[in-house]
Protein backbone atom coordinates (compact mmCIF):
# COMPACT_ATOMS: atom_id res chain seq x y z
CA UNK A 1 0.00 0.00 0.00
CA UNK A 2 2.81 2.41 -1.04
CA UNK A 3 0.00 4.69 -2.48
CA UNK A 4 -1.57 5.15 0.67
CA UNK A 5 1.78 5.10 3.09
CA UNK A 6 2.92 7.78 0.95
CA UNK A 7 0.29 10.01 1.48
CA UNK A 8 1.39 13.23 1.51
CA UNK A 9 -0.14 16.06 4.30
CA UNK A 10 2.40 18.21 3.51
CA UNK A 11 1.32 18.31 -0.11
CA UNK A 12 -2.23 19.12 0.89
CA UNK A 13 -0.94 22.13 3.56
CA UNK A 14 1.07 23.46 0.77
CA UNK A 15 -1.58 23.76 -1.69
CA UNK A 16 -4.64 25.24 1.13
CA UNK A 17 -4.15 28.34 -0.97
CA UNK A 18 -5.27 27.20 -4.19
CA UNK A 19 -7.73 24.55 -2.59
CA UNK A 20 -9.19 27.23 -0.11
CA UNK A 21 -9.71 29.47 -2.97
CA UNK A 22 -11.99 26.48 -5.10
CA UNK A 23 -13.64 25.74 -2.12
CA UNK A 24 -14.57 29.68 -1.87
CA UNK A 25 -15.90 29.38 -5.56
CA UNK A 26 -17.64 26.52 -4.71
CA UNK A 27 -19.75 28.01 -1.26
CA UNK A 28 -20.29 31.25 -3.63
CA UNK A 29 -22.01 28.98 -6.43
CA UNK A 30 -23.90 27.08 -4.08
CA UNK A 31 -24.93 30.09 -2.17
CA UNK A 32 -26.25 31.86 -5.40
CA UNK A 33 -27.86 28.28 -6.54
CA UNK A 34 -29.68 28.12 -3.54
CA UNK A 35 -31.02 31.45 -3.04
CA UNK A 36 -32.14 31.55 -6.71
CA UNK A 37 -33.90 27.93 -6.36
CA UNK A 38 -35.36 29.10 -3.15
CA UNK A 39 -37.37 32.71 -4.58
CA UNK A 40 -37.65 30.53 -8.35
CA UNK A 41 -39.50 27.61 -6.03
CA UNK A 42 -41.44 30.21 -4.00
CA UNK A 43 -42.61 31.74 -6.59
CA UNK A 44 -43.13 29.43 -8.87
CA UNK A 45 -44.80 26.73 -6.11
CA UNK A 46 -47.49 29.62 -5.34
CA UNK A 47 -48.21 30.01 -9.06
CA UNK A 48 -48.25 26.15 -9.06
CA UNK A 49 -51.02 25.50 -5.95
CA UNK A 50 -53.19 28.32 -6.86
CA UNK A 51 -53.06 27.22 -10.81
CA UNK A 52 -52.71 30.60 -11.89
CA UNK A 53 -53.86 30.43 -15.39
CA UNK A 54 -51.11 30.13 -18.45
CA UNK A 55 -48.20 30.56 -16.13
CA UNK A 56 -49.50 27.63 -13.90
CA UNK A 57 -48.99 25.65 -17.17
CA UNK A 58 -45.78 27.22 -18.59
CA UNK A 59 -44.13 26.51 -15.19
CA UNK A 60 -45.25 22.83 -15.09
CA UNK A 61 -43.73 22.84 -18.68
CA UNK A 62 -40.52 24.24 -17.26
CA UNK A 63 -40.56 22.15 -14.10
CA UNK A 64 -41.18 18.45 -16.55
CA UNK A 65 -38.51 20.02 -19.09
CA UNK A 66 -35.61 20.38 -16.56
CA UNK A 67 -36.93 16.62 -14.12
CA UNK A 68 -36.37 14.93 -16.79
CA UNK A 69 -33.12 15.53 -18.70
CA UNK A 70 -29.50 15.86 -17.21
CA UNK A 71 -28.16 18.95 -15.72
CA UNK A 72 -24.76 18.44 -17.31
CA UNK A 73 -27.02 18.66 -20.77
CA UNK A 74 -28.73 21.95 -19.35
CA UNK A 75 -25.26 22.93 -18.68
CA UNK A 76 -23.73 22.70 -22.32
CA UNK A 77 -26.71 23.53 -24.11
CA UNK A 78 -26.52 26.80 -22.19
CA UNK A 79 -22.56 26.98 -21.80
CA UNK A 80 -22.42 25.70 -26.16
CA UNK A 81 -25.95 25.94 -27.74
CA UNK A 82 -27.50 29.21 -26.29
CA UNK A 83 -24.68 31.47 -27.96
CA UNK A 84 -25.66 29.65 -31.26
CA UNK A 85 -29.01 31.23 -31.31
CA UNK A 86 -28.13 34.83 -29.99
CA UNK A 87 -24.74 36.02 -29.66
CA UNK A 88 -26.72 37.86 -26.38
CA UNK A 89 -27.00 34.77 -24.60
CA UNK A 90 -23.16 34.50 -24.45
CA UNK A 91 -22.30 34.18 -21.07
CA UNK A 92 -19.32 33.60 -19.24
CA UNK A 93 -18.87 30.11 -17.82
CA UNK A 94 -19.43 31.19 -13.70
CA UNK A 95 -23.24 32.83 -14.94
CA UNK A 96 -23.76 29.64 -16.93
CA UNK A 97 -22.85 27.57 -13.91
CA UNK A 98 -25.19 29.58 -11.57
CA UNK A 99 -28.06 29.78 -14.57
CA UNK A 100 -27.86 25.99 -14.51
CA UNK A 101 -27.71 25.18 -10.90
CA UNK A 102 -30.82 28.29 -10.54
CA UNK A 103 -32.68 26.49 -12.89
CA UNK A 104 -32.29 22.95 -12.14
CA UNK A 105 -33.07 23.71 -8.17
CA UNK A 106 -35.87 25.99 -9.19
CA UNK A 107 -37.36 23.16 -11.04
CA UNK A 108 -37.62 20.64 -8.12
CA UNK A 109 -37.89 23.36 -5.51
CA UNK A 110 -41.37 24.68 -7.38
CA UNK A 111 -42.53 20.85 -6.63
CA UNK A 112 -41.79 21.08 -3.17
CA UNK A 113 -43.11 24.27 -2.53
CA UNK A 114 -46.57 23.21 -4.68
CA UNK A 115 -46.93 20.51 -2.24
CA UNK A 116 -46.24 22.47 0.79
CA UNK A 117 -48.69 25.55 -0.54
CA UNK A 118 -51.43 22.41 -1.11
CA UNK A 119 -50.91 21.10 1.90
CA UNK A 120 -52.16 23.94 3.53
CA UNK A 121 -56.29 23.10 4.45
CA UNK A 122 -58.56 25.39 2.49
CA UNK A 123 -60.33 26.16 6.05
CA UNK A 124 -57.28 27.92 6.87
CA UNK A 125 -57.39 30.27 4.12
CA UNK A 126 -61.21 30.59 4.76
CA UNK A 127 -60.76 31.50 8.04
CA UNK A 128 -58.70 34.23 7.06
CA UNK A 129 -60.89 35.70 4.30
CA UNK A 130 -63.32 35.59 7.07
CA UNK A 131 -60.88 37.49 9.66
CA UNK A 132 -60.93 39.89 6.30
CA UNK A 133 -57.44 39.60 4.99
CA UNK A 134 -56.83 39.75 1.46
CA UNK A 135 -55.73 37.09 -1.14
CA UNK A 136 -51.98 38.73 -0.56
CA UNK A 137 -52.26 38.99 3.32
CA UNK A 138 -53.95 35.46 3.62
CA UNK A 139 -51.15 33.75 1.66
CA UNK A 140 -47.99 35.84 3.74
CA UNK A 141 -49.71 35.35 6.74
CA UNK A 142 -51.12 32.29 6.48
CA UNK A 143 -50.29 30.09 3.43
CA UNK A 144 -46.64 30.92 3.10
CA UNK A 145 -45.80 30.23 7.45
CA UNK A 146 -47.58 26.89 7.33
CA UNK A 147 -46.76 25.89 3.62
CA UNK A 148 -43.16 27.03 3.77
CA UNK A 149 -42.66 24.67 7.05
CA UNK A 150 -44.34 21.68 5.20
CA UNK A 151 -42.50 22.71 2.31
CA UNK A 152 -39.10 22.65 4.54
CA UNK A 153 -37.37 19.36 4.88
CA UNK A 154 -37.50 18.70 0.82
CA UNK A 155 -36.76 21.88 -0.16
CA UNK A 156 -33.14 21.61 2.16
CA UNK A 157 -32.82 18.60 0.24
CA UNK A 158 -32.88 20.19 -3.04
CA UNK A 159 -30.22 22.69 -1.62
CA UNK A 160 -28.02 20.07 -0.39
CA UNK A 161 -28.41 18.89 -4.42
CA UNK A 162 -27.83 21.71 -5.76
CA UNK A 163 -24.13 22.29 -3.70
CA UNK A 164 -23.48 18.66 -5.12
CA UNK A 165 -24.09 19.60 -8.61
CA UNK A 166 -21.75 23.02 -8.36
CA UNK A 167 -18.86 19.89 -8.56
CA UNK A 168 -20.15 19.37 -12.15
CA UNK A 169 -19.10 22.77 -12.80
CA UNK A 170 -15.92 20.84 -13.90
CA UNK A 171 -17.26 20.21 -16.85
CA UNK A 172 -17.05 23.40 -18.13
CA UNK A 173 -13.67 24.79 -16.26
CA UNK A 174 -15.08 26.94 -13.72
CA UNK A 175 -12.56 27.14 -10.97
CA UNK A 176 -14.37 25.12 -8.14
CA UNK A 177 -13.29 22.96 -5.72
CA UNK A 178 -13.38 20.02 -7.44
CA UNK A 179 -12.47 21.22 -10.74
CA UNK A 180 -9.01 22.61 -8.19
CA UNK A 181 -8.12 19.38 -7.63
CA UNK A 182 -8.41 18.00 -10.34
CA UNK A 183 -6.23 20.28 -12.50
CA UNK A 184 -3.80 19.49 -9.54
CA UNK A 185 -4.14 15.63 -10.05
CA UNK A 186 -2.93 16.59 -13.84
CA UNK A 187 -0.22 18.21 -12.85
CA UNK A 188 1.22 16.56 -9.55
CA UNK A 189 -0.14 13.07 -9.74
CA UNK A 190 -1.23 13.46 -6.04
CA UNK A 191 -4.45 11.59 -6.49
CA UNK A 192 -5.02 10.49 -3.09
CA UNK A 193 -4.73 13.32 -1.32
CA UNK A 194 -7.04 15.57 -3.43
CA UNK A 195 -9.62 13.02 -3.65
CA UNK A 196 -8.99 12.83 0.08
CA UNK A 197 -9.74 16.79 0.62
CA UNK A 198 -12.28 16.56 -2.03
CA UNK A 199 -14.49 14.09 -0.12
CA UNK A 200 -14.25 15.36 3.11
CA UNK A 201 -15.18 18.64 2.24
CA UNK A 202 -18.16 17.67 0.24
CA UNK A 203 -19.64 15.27 2.88
CA UNK A 204 -18.07 17.62 6.07
CA UNK A 205 -20.98 19.93 3.90
CA UNK A 206 -23.87 17.53 2.85
CA UNK A 207 -23.59 15.47 6.30
CA UNK A 208 -23.80 19.15 8.23
CA UNK A 209 -26.71 20.14 5.94
CA UNK A 210 -28.93 17.13 6.80
CA UNK A 211 -28.05 17.10 10.29
CA UNK A 212 -29.85 20.31 10.12
CA UNK A 213 -32.61 19.20 7.87
CA UNK A 214 -33.57 16.67 11.18
CA UNK A 215 -32.90 20.00 13.92
CA UNK A 216 -35.12 22.38 11.82
CA UNK A 217 -37.92 19.21 11.09
CA UNK A 218 -37.71 18.76 15.01
CA UNK A 219 -38.17 22.29 15.48
CA UNK A 220 -40.53 23.52 12.71
CA UNK A 221 -42.72 20.53 12.93
CA UNK A 222 -46.18 21.77 13.03
CA UNK A 223 -48.18 21.39 16.73
CA UNK A 224 -50.43 19.22 15.60
CA UNK A 225 -48.13 16.69 14.08
CA UNK A 226 -45.62 16.42 17.01
CA UNK B 1 -39.10 5.64 -40.65
CA UNK B 2 -36.35 6.25 -38.66
CA UNK B 3 -34.53 5.74 -42.03
CA UNK B 4 -36.50 8.09 -43.95
CA UNK B 5 -36.00 10.34 -40.84
CA UNK B 6 -32.49 10.41 -41.11
CA UNK B 7 -32.06 10.99 -44.64
CA UNK B 8 -34.57 13.68 -44.67
CA UNK B 9 -31.53 16.24 -41.96
CA UNK B 10 -28.83 18.07 -43.93
CA UNK B 11 -25.89 16.39 -44.54
CA UNK B 12 -23.83 17.16 -41.44
CA UNK B 13 -26.39 15.85 -39.11
CA UNK B 14 -26.98 11.92 -40.65
CA UNK B 15 -23.39 10.88 -39.41
CA UNK B 16 -23.96 12.87 -35.97
CA UNK B 17 -27.39 11.38 -35.16
CA UNK B 18 -25.80 7.83 -36.31
CA UNK B 19 -22.72 8.07 -33.77
CA UNK B 20 -25.01 9.48 -31.35
CA UNK B 21 -27.62 7.17 -31.46
CA UNK B 22 -25.85 3.87 -32.46
CA UNK B 23 -22.02 4.34 -30.36
CA UNK B 24 -23.71 7.34 -27.79
CA UNK B 25 -27.26 5.49 -26.61
CA UNK B 26 -25.87 2.13 -26.80
CA UNK B 27 -22.97 2.93 -24.53
CA UNK B 28 -25.52 5.42 -22.15
CA UNK B 29 -28.35 2.28 -21.74
CA UNK B 30 -25.24 -0.57 -21.63
CA UNK B 31 -23.97 1.97 -18.38
CA UNK B 32 -27.36 2.48 -16.87
CA UNK B 33 -28.99 -1.02 -17.52
CA UNK B 34 -25.57 -2.43 -15.32
CA UNK B 35 -25.25 0.11 -12.41
CA UNK B 36 -29.19 -0.19 -12.25
CA UNK B 37 -28.63 -4.28 -11.91
CA UNK B 38 -25.48 -4.06 -9.53
CA UNK B 39 -27.66 -0.97 -7.58
CA UNK B 40 -30.56 -3.40 -6.49
CA UNK B 41 -28.87 -6.55 -5.92
CA UNK B 42 -26.50 -4.74 -3.42
CA UNK B 43 -29.21 -2.36 -2.19
CA UNK B 44 -31.97 -4.81 -1.14
CA UNK B 45 -28.81 -7.23 0.75
CA UNK B 46 -27.52 -4.01 2.75
CA UNK B 47 -31.12 -2.72 3.32
CA UNK B 48 -32.61 -6.55 4.45
CA UNK B 49 -29.62 -6.06 6.71
CA UNK B 50 -29.98 -2.63 7.91
CA UNK B 51 -33.23 -3.98 9.92
CA UNK B 52 -31.10 -6.12 11.92
CA UNK B 53 -30.40 -4.64 15.37
CA UNK B 54 -26.67 -5.41 15.67
CA UNK B 55 -25.05 -1.83 15.88
CA UNK B 56 -22.04 -2.60 14.82
CA UNK B 57 -22.97 -4.08 11.41
CA UNK B 58 -25.89 -1.32 11.54
CA UNK B 59 -23.20 1.56 11.88
CA UNK B 60 -21.09 -0.29 8.91
CA UNK B 61 -23.91 -0.25 6.44
CA UNK B 62 -24.98 3.13 7.38
CA UNK B 63 -21.84 4.86 6.76
CA UNK B 64 -21.49 3.00 3.38
CA UNK B 65 -25.01 4.82 2.81
CA UNK B 66 -24.26 7.91 4.05
CA UNK B 67 -20.94 8.38 2.23
CA UNK B 68 -21.54 7.35 -1.04
CA UNK B 69 -24.69 9.01 -1.10
CA UNK B 70 -23.47 12.15 0.39
CA UNK B 71 -20.58 12.78 -1.91
CA UNK B 72 -21.19 13.96 -5.76
CA UNK B 73 -21.39 11.20 -8.34
CA UNK B 74 -18.41 12.66 -10.18
CA UNK B 75 -16.24 12.91 -7.03
CA UNK B 76 -16.93 8.75 -6.76
CA UNK B 77 -15.68 8.52 -10.16
CA UNK B 78 -12.83 10.33 -9.77
CA UNK B 79 -12.17 8.17 -7.11
CA UNK B 80 -12.83 4.87 -8.79
CA UNK B 81 -11.06 6.33 -12.05
CA UNK B 82 -7.91 8.65 -11.04
CA UNK B 83 -7.12 7.02 -7.31
CA UNK B 84 -7.98 3.06 -7.76
CA UNK B 85 -5.11 2.73 -10.11
CA UNK B 86 -2.49 3.67 -8.23
CA UNK B 87 -3.19 1.31 -5.41
CA UNK B 88 -3.54 -1.23 -8.27
CA UNK B 89 0.09 -1.22 -9.49
CA UNK B 90 1.32 -2.02 -6.34
CA UNK B 91 -0.87 -4.50 -4.79
CA UNK B 92 -0.87 -6.52 -7.88
CA UNK B 93 -5.40 -6.07 -7.59
CA UNK B 94 -4.79 -5.50 -11.59
CA UNK B 95 -8.86 -5.64 -11.65
CA UNK B 96 -9.53 -2.29 -9.91
CA UNK B 97 -7.33 -0.67 -12.64
CA UNK B 98 -10.98 0.41 -13.89
CA UNK B 99 -11.58 1.51 -17.11
CA UNK B 100 -13.43 4.53 -17.75
CA UNK B 101 -16.88 2.85 -18.20
CA UNK B 102 -16.31 0.31 -15.66
CA UNK B 103 -15.76 3.64 -13.66
CA UNK B 104 -18.85 5.17 -14.56
CA UNK B 105 -20.81 1.94 -13.61
CA UNK B 106 -18.91 1.13 -10.38
CA UNK B 107 -19.79 4.77 -9.35
CA UNK B 108 -23.54 4.89 -10.68
CA UNK B 109 -23.91 1.73 -8.17
CA UNK B 110 -22.43 2.84 -5.21
CA UNK B 111 -24.89 6.09 -5.32
CA UNK B 112 -27.50 3.74 -6.68
CA UNK B 113 -27.22 1.12 -4.38
CA UNK B 114 -27.34 3.74 -1.52
CA UNK B 115 -30.61 4.99 -2.27
CA UNK B 116 -31.69 1.55 -2.55
CA UNK B 117 -30.21 0.30 0.47
CA UNK B 118 -32.34 2.94 2.28
CA UNK B 119 -35.79 2.53 0.54
CA UNK B 120 -35.46 -1.44 0.90
CA UNK B 121 -35.29 -0.63 4.77
CA UNK B 122 -38.41 1.54 4.85
CA UNK B 123 -39.82 -1.14 2.74
CA UNK B 124 -39.09 -4.34 4.55
CA UNK B 125 -40.15 -2.30 7.91
CA UNK B 126 -43.28 -1.46 6.54
CA UNK B 127 -44.06 -4.98 6.86
CA UNK B 128 -45.86 -6.03 9.77
CA UNK B 129 -44.52 -8.16 12.52
CA UNK B 130 -47.32 -10.29 12.04
CA UNK B 131 -45.44 -11.77 8.96
CA UNK B 132 -42.18 -12.31 10.52
CA UNK B 133 -44.03 -14.37 13.23
CA UNK B 134 -46.18 -16.44 10.61
CA UNK B 135 -42.70 -17.00 8.56
CA UNK B 136 -40.88 -18.01 11.68
CA UNK B 137 -43.74 -20.37 12.66
CA UNK B 138 -43.72 -22.06 9.89
CA UNK B 139 -40.36 -23.25 10.20
CA UNK B 140 -38.42 -20.71 8.28
CA UNK B 141 -34.72 -19.42 9.25
CA UNK B 142 -33.73 -15.58 8.73
CA UNK B 143 -32.68 -15.52 5.54
CA UNK B 144 -35.82 -17.94 3.89
CA UNK B 145 -38.41 -15.70 6.08
CA UNK B 146 -36.75 -12.54 3.65
CA UNK B 147 -36.30 -14.00 0.68
CA UNK B 148 -39.90 -16.07 0.66
CA UNK B 149 -41.98 -13.91 2.83
CA UNK B 150 -40.63 -10.34 3.41
CA UNK B 151 -39.21 -9.51 0.30
CA UNK B 152 -41.92 -10.01 -2.13
CA UNK B 153 -44.45 -8.43 0.16
CA UNK B 154 -41.94 -5.16 0.29
CA UNK B 155 -40.82 -5.48 -3.60
CA UNK B 156 -44.34 -3.68 -4.24
CA UNK B 157 -43.56 -0.41 -1.77
CA UNK B 158 -39.73 -1.17 -4.12
CA UNK B 159 -40.77 -0.37 -7.31
CA UNK B 160 -41.83 3.05 -7.33
CA UNK B 161 -37.93 4.31 -5.84
CA UNK B 162 -36.90 1.91 -8.34
CA UNK B 163 -38.49 3.54 -11.29
CA UNK B 164 -37.34 6.97 -10.06
CA UNK B 165 -33.80 5.44 -9.27
CA UNK B 166 -33.59 4.25 -13.19
CA UNK B 167 -34.46 7.59 -14.62
CA UNK B 168 -31.73 8.65 -12.03
CA UNK B 169 -29.16 6.85 -13.18
CA UNK B 170 -29.34 7.26 -16.86
CA UNK B 171 -29.35 11.29 -16.33
CA UNK B 172 -26.38 10.72 -14.21
CA UNK B 173 -24.63 8.37 -16.78
CA UNK B 174 -24.09 11.83 -18.53
CA UNK B 175 -21.17 12.45 -15.72
CA UNK B 176 -19.10 9.54 -17.67
CA UNK B 177 -18.75 11.93 -20.47
CA UNK B 178 -16.08 13.89 -18.16
CA UNK B 179 -13.80 10.72 -17.62
CA UNK B 180 -14.13 10.23 -21.84
CA UNK B 181 -16.72 7.23 -22.00
CA UNK B 182 -18.17 7.82 -25.53
CA UNK B 183 -21.85 7.98 -23.75
CA UNK B 184 -24.51 10.19 -25.40
CA UNK B 185 -23.10 13.67 -24.12
CA UNK B 186 -19.48 12.51 -24.80
CA UNK B 187 -20.40 11.58 -28.43
CA UNK B 188 -22.30 15.02 -29.18
CA UNK B 189 -19.39 16.80 -27.85
CA UNK B 190 -17.11 15.14 -30.21
CA UNK B 191 -19.29 15.62 -32.92
CA UNK B 192 -19.95 19.67 -31.95
CA UNK B 193 -15.98 19.96 -32.10
CA UNK B 194 -15.13 17.54 -34.73
CA UNK B 195 -17.94 20.17 -37.13
CA UNK B 196 -16.15 23.23 -35.67
CA UNK B 197 -13.11 22.26 -37.57
CA UNK B 198 -13.33 23.77 -40.67
CA UNK B 199 -12.01 21.32 -43.68
CA UNK B 200 -10.46 22.12 -47.13
CA UNK B 201 -11.78 20.59 -49.92
CA UNK B 202 -8.30 19.40 -51.95
CA UNK B 203 -9.71 19.60 -55.53
CA UNK B 204 -11.04 23.33 -55.42
CA UNK B 205 -9.21 24.09 -51.97
CA UNK B 206 -12.67 25.48 -51.28
CA UNK B 207 -12.90 26.40 -47.00
CA UNK B 208 -15.62 24.25 -45.77
CA UNK B 209 -17.57 23.81 -42.66
CA UNK B 210 -16.53 25.23 -39.31
CA UNK B 211 -19.76 25.39 -37.76
CA UNK B 212 -20.09 23.28 -34.32
CA UNK B 213 -24.00 23.07 -34.58
CA UNK B 214 -24.04 22.93 -30.82
CA UNK B 215 -27.31 24.54 -30.48
CA UNK B 216 -29.05 21.49 -33.09
CA UNK B 217 -27.05 18.91 -31.55
CA UNK B 218 -27.41 19.95 -27.82
CA UNK B 219 -30.80 20.15 -27.99
CA UNK B 220 -31.24 16.92 -30.01
CA UNK B 221 -29.71 15.27 -26.52
CA UNK B 222 -31.90 16.80 -24.90
CA UNK B 223 -34.89 15.65 -26.05
CA UNK B 224 -33.18 12.52 -26.33
CA UNK B 225 -32.65 12.69 -22.54
CA UNK B 226 -36.33 13.59 -22.42
CA UNK B 227 -38.10 10.83 -24.15
CA UNK B 228 -36.43 8.11 -22.55
CA UNK B 229 -37.12 9.89 -18.53
CA UNK B 230 -40.47 11.22 -18.81
CA UNK B 231 -42.59 8.24 -19.67
CA UNK B 232 -40.42 6.94 -16.63
CA UNK B 233 -41.09 9.28 -14.28
CA UNK B 234 -44.66 9.09 -15.34
CA UNK B 235 -44.63 5.51 -14.24
CA UNK B 236 -43.07 6.27 -11.13
CA UNK B 237 -45.74 8.51 -10.35
CA UNK B 238 -48.25 6.16 -11.03
CA UNK B 239 -47.05 3.06 -9.05
CA UNK B 240 -46.53 5.22 -6.78
CA UNK B 241 -50.12 6.64 -6.85
CA UNK B 242 -51.41 3.26 -6.78
CA UNK B 243 -49.72 2.34 -4.00
CA UNK B 244 -51.27 5.19 -1.54
CA UNK B 245 -54.63 3.79 -2.25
Amino acid sequence: MDALAAFDWQYIWDHKAVLWGGAKVTFELAAIGIAGSFVLGLVLGAVRAYRIPVLSQLTAIYVELIRNTPILVQIFLIAYGLPKAAKALQFDFFTVACVSLILWGGAFNTENFRAGFEAVPVRYREAAYALGLGPIKTFLNVSLPIGGRIALPSSINTYISVFKNTALMVAISVEELTNVAKQSIDLDFRTWEMIWVLAVFYLTCVWTLSFLIRLLERHLALPEST
Amino acid sequence: MWDSLVSRLPDWAEPVVDYIIHTGLKNTLIIAAISVVLSVLVGVVLGTLLTIKFLPLRGLIRLYIEVWRGLPIIVTIFLLYFALPSVADETHLSFIDLDPMRAAILGLALWGSAQIAEATRGAVQSIPREQHEAAEALGFGWVGRHVNVILPQASRRLLPPLVSLSVGVIQNSTLASIIGVPEVLETAQRSANRLAVPTVDPATLAIEGGDSHALEIYLFVFVLFFLISFPLTRLAAYLERRLAQ
